[in-house]
């Protein structure tokens, strides 16, 4: 009996510790969420309570918005490839290397995460513009024409991988950390050599780090605002960009919540390969107890 | 969210204590709301309330600024709280958008301003006037205006034709900024559509949408000058980076604001070479208004405080420190300030009613930028 009591008073507790994020994930996100969707399923003139998907063939029948969701998708796939093959072989070197540069290095890696985006922004757009320093150096080098480095998808993927490094190193970092130096040892002592010691052994061992890495860095650069509204051209523009203009700009409430919607069921899809790839570590880890 | 709560928060402790002073022996205090950028907050705050505090000693000014208009929704509930309620409100003078004093107006929320009750409005021409059905009084304007080098421009275009083929011509050398991210971008496209239909047309209260068929030749010719566009239909963002390029000289002609192209050229962010002149037809320009609400309690100081921002002193405090043009006739200034604003202080265009406005810049975007 005292110990039920004490099982109901716990539950208790914890259910009001939950409760604070809970009401906001409720109120200020399911809520909205199912009213916006409602909202796009509303034809235009709202006569009676029929349900239609008259806005999403109006969105996707507009040639620039289908142009600005390929645009982002395309945008976020190379900034998500780049951010990786740049941050994979930093990871391995921070781990499996031990000297004073890898100290240093370790430290210096980490300086973007604590510059806010929006001076990120106006750095690299400083950096890259027409009389920048990256211009004058290719222009000392002799390259008399190359291609336009900012106010384009090329100045976006620039600033999203120099952003989004950090966390990237970070958490495939977490995953090597837990790969017991002996596996490592093991394969190379059989005659692994590198690479076939990172694809047979590291890569499986560490292939959750990558996972969520992957999946939250594609939903992270496609949901993004900041940059793209700064570092990107006039069109097309990313879906941030797109969604703001149409709600602040051209008043049109409606065609907004669509494009909402429409990348959200595409984050979605990234989504359910994380919830995956995390559950399945968490049953793997189940086994091994 | 706890913006928009903070600032209800300093709001409400502006009101209870910015109306303590009222009493019979004491100065009375003015509460004024202004809704703008820092330059028209350092305006009010340390330029016209200062020195009307100077003249009149018996009123005091608190100051509430909302930049960006930020909050704005917040003070129409107020003021509509306090008239539903029956009570006097804390807000004496508000300076915002029209869109706001057009929601208040069935209401009767705010006075309607006349000559009686403030004799200098006789010096604003009447059809500012009647621009905001006499609730608001204009004491600030600007408009868009063409800004060309004379180091490389010698014969500037005088009308929007004579523009379209200078930019022809000088492929690579004009630019107007994203209509998305500033005013001066807005003119240059609203003067393409202008062309092709009746300003008045789209200036007024109705709304339309069939009618936009119409705007189609001006998405058309805008399209073809893509290609002689700084940097090949490049758009900067925003009206001060079109100013950088013209003052890097990377563009030799541009559409800007007034006020911001003067004031770039008085503190020489522009080259002296820089002239700035407002073409045929012209481009658009707007006054900023400052409005009354009706439940003021202290009406004979605003008023007071009204007439005299429509005085030669406080206008050329207006045109000294944000260079706008002022509120009242040209005549009224004194001749040295109608030489230094003579190539721009002339008649400027409508700007469309939001509505269309809004699909200005959407149509914009999908026909023009969109269609490289």
């Amino acid at each position: 009996m005292d110990r039920a009591h004490r099982g109901w008073k716990q539950g208790a507790l914890g259910l009001a510790l939950v409760l604070p994020p809970l009401l906001v994930l409720v109120f200020l996100i399911v809520v909205p969420a199912i009213s916006a969707i409602v909202t796009t399923l509303t034809p235009p003139g709202g006569s009676g309570p029929t349900t239609s998907f008259v806005n999403y063939a109006e969105v996707l029948a507009t040639r620039m918005l289908r142009a600005d969701i390929g645009f982002t998708v395309t945008v976020t796939l190379v900034s998500v490839a780049v951010v990786f093959l740049l941050s994979y072989p930093l990871a391995l070197y921070l781990r499996f290397t031990r000297t004073r540069a890898t100290a240093i290095l370790g430290v210096l890696f980490i300086v973007p995460l604590f510059v806010p985006v929006v001076i990120a922004s106006f750095a690299m757009i400083t950096f890259l513009v027409n009389h920048g320093l990256v211009s004058t150096i290719l222009y000392r080098l002799g390259f008399e024409r190359f291609p336009r480095l900012v106010y384009n998808a090329t100045g976006i993927v620039i600033t999203q991988v120099w952003v989004n490094i950090p966390f990237a190193v970070l958490i495939l970092g977490a995953g090597l950390q837990a790969i017991d130096d002996s596996l490592v040892d093991a394969a190379r002592d059989v005659g692994a050599g590198s690479l076939r010691t990172f694809f047979s052994v590291i890569l499986p061992l560490n292939i959750t780090s990558t996972m969520i890495t992957l999946t939250l860095q594609f939903i992270g650069i496609f949901g993004s605002f900041t940059i793209p509204y700064l570092v990107g051209g006039n069109a097309p523009q990313m879906l941030g960009v797109t969604m703001t203009d149409y709600l602040t700009q051209y008043l049109r409430r409606t065609e907004s919540a669509t494009l909402a919607v429409i990348a959200f069921m595409i984050a979605a899809v990234v989504g359910v390969i994380y919830v995956l790839s995390v559950s399945r570590r968490e049953r793997g880890e189940r086994v091994v107890r | 969210m706890t913006v928009a709560v903070a600032i209800a928060l300093v709001m409400f402790l502006f009101g209870v204590f910015g109306s303590g002073g009222v009493g019979a022996q004491g100065p009375v205090t003015l509460n004024v709301y202004i809704n703008g950028d820092t330059n028209i907050f350092d305006l009010w705050n340390k330029s016209l309330l200062p020195a009307f505090m100077k003249r009149y000693p018996q009123y005091r000014a608190n100051f509430v600024a909302l930049l960006h208009g930020e909050g704005s929704q917040g003070v129409l509930d107020k003021i509509l709280a306090a008239k539903q309620a029956g009570r006097t409100t804390d807000v004496d003078l508000w300076e915002t958008q029209p869109s706001f004093v057009t929601q208040g107006e069935p209401q009767g929320l705010w006075v309607k301003l006349t000559t009686a009750l403030i004799p200098n409005l006789s010096r604003v021409p009447t059809q500012k006037l009647v621009a905001t059905d006499y609730y608001g009084m204009p004491y600030r304007g600007s408009s868009v205006v063409l800004a060309y080098n004379t180091a490389f421009v010698k014969n500037p275009p005088k009308t929007f034709d004579d523009v379209v083929a200078w930019i022809k011509a000088n492929p690579g050398k004009f630019a107007y900024c994203d209509p998305n991210t500033g005013g001066s971008g807005q003119a240059f496209m609203v003067a393409a559509v202008y062309k092709f239909v009746q300003a008045a047309q789209f200036a007024g209260g109705t709304y339309d949408p069939k009618a936009e068929s119409a705007w189609e030749p001006a998405w058309q010719l805008l399209k073809d000058l893509n290609s002689s566009m700084y940097n090949n239909g490049f758009y900067p963002n925003g009206n001060v980076a079109v100013l950088q390029l013209l003052s890097q000289q990377n563009v030799y002609m541009a559409s800007v604001w007034s006020d911001m192209g003067t004031d770039y050229l008085k503190r020489g962010l522009l080259p002296k070479t820089v002239k700035l002149e407002q073409i045929t037809p012209p481009l658009f320009g707007g006054d900023s208004t400052v409005t009354v609400p009706a439940g003021s309690a202290h009406l004979e100081g605003v008023f007071q405080l009204l007439n005299w921002v429509l005085t030669p002193e406080a206008q050329q405090i207006v045109i000294n420190q944000v260079s706008g043009y002022p509120g009242v006739d040209w005549q009224y200034m004194p001749a040295s300030v109608r030489a230094q604003f003579a190539e721009v202080a002339k008649p400027y265009s409508p700007l469309p009613n939001s509505q269309y406005l809004a699909d200005m810049l959407r149509l914009w975007h999908e026909r023009v930028a969109g269609s490289k």
